[in-house]
């Protein structure tokens, strides 16, 4: 399966990575994004079965990339990481069209509980 | 301050606690000891700003040293190994994560800003406000600490 992880921390990049490699999920492409907008230009020009995705980033964020994604008829599997997990954003992402949301600091029992269904 | 919610030191050392479970002290090799260090620095400052109902900063400070250890640890390298930017990327990101979770404990609606690092935190303006609360901590024989400035509204946090 090919993953696509974006995050503008290359620390929580290799963390995310990290943590997939802990919950099991071994022997996925993983392929970066830095930014919303490298994730929507990845994710268009590429088919990814997952995007994990932080909120807060440079030049376009999670949320507006989603909703980019979504405008163009791209329906990629996409969750949230992120150090904000309010109800308030929690809400927001699943009408964005989000299918989870993770909040930091995570574990990998966590991404289990989401990814088993997706990646499982 | 002026709204019925505000975060605590207590709160802070809850938030912590779980990134350092979570990252930094994954096998309970290198526990974050709540108890104030010999002497505080803030050789390296990450912060990020809180813009809205509620205007400040969430702050990160440590030494040198323990800015190192972070990121070797956040990465699973050698301190000798990390470079001046894994430890801006590090300490920002630490910033990031538990002012996220601060976030979700003041008035909404706020926005969390992007996360910045200083290392001048002598007459820096950026890290002007009114202290709310902190909690100061040992991490390897080193001091860390993370703590919370409102400052006035329409104040510039930026």
């Amino acid at each position: 399966m090919k993953i696509l992880i974006a995050d503008d921390s290359r620390v929580m990049r290799q963390i995310v990575t990290r943590t997939l490699r802990q919950a099991g999920y071994d022997g996925h492409d993983l392929i970066e994004a830095e930014d919303g907008a490298q994730l929507v230009e990845k994710a268009n020009s590429d088919k990814f079965d997952l995007v994990l995705s932080d909120w807060n980033m440079p030049n376009m964020t999670g949320i507006e990339a989603l909703r980019a994604l979504r405008a163009g008829g791209n329906q990629t599997p996409f969750g949230f990481v992120t150090s904000e997990g309010t109800p308030e954003m929690r809400d927001t992402a699943a009408a964005g069209g989000a299918l989870f949301l993770i909040a930091k600091p995570f574990t990998a029992e966590m991404f289990k509980e989401q990814l088993d269904s997706i990646l499982g | 301050m002026s709204a019925t919610m505000a975060p605590t030191g207590d709160d802070l050392q809850q938030i912590a606690e779980q990134v350092w479970a979570s990252y930094l002290d994954t096998d309970g090799e290198k526990p974050l000891i709540p108890l104030p260090p010999d002497k505080l620095s803030k050789d390296v400052v990450a912060g990020v700003a809180v813009r809205g109902a509620w205007h400040g900063l969430v702050l990160v400070a440590c030494s040198a040293t323990a800015s190192k250890e972070a990121a070797a640890a956040l990465l699973g390298m050698e301190a000798d190994e990390v470079s001046e930017g894994d430890v801006d990327d590090a300490l920002g990101e630490l910033a990031n994560v538990i002012g996220g979770n601060v976030k979700s404990l003041l008035p909404e609606p706020c926005t969390l800003g992007l996360p910045e690092v200083h290392n001048d935190a002598e007459n820096d303006p950026w890290l002007a406000g009114d202290e709310i609360c902190r909690f100061e901590a040992t991490w390897m024989g080193e001091p860390m600490e993370v703590s919370v400035l409102e400052k006035p509204q329409g104040g510039e946090t930026a």
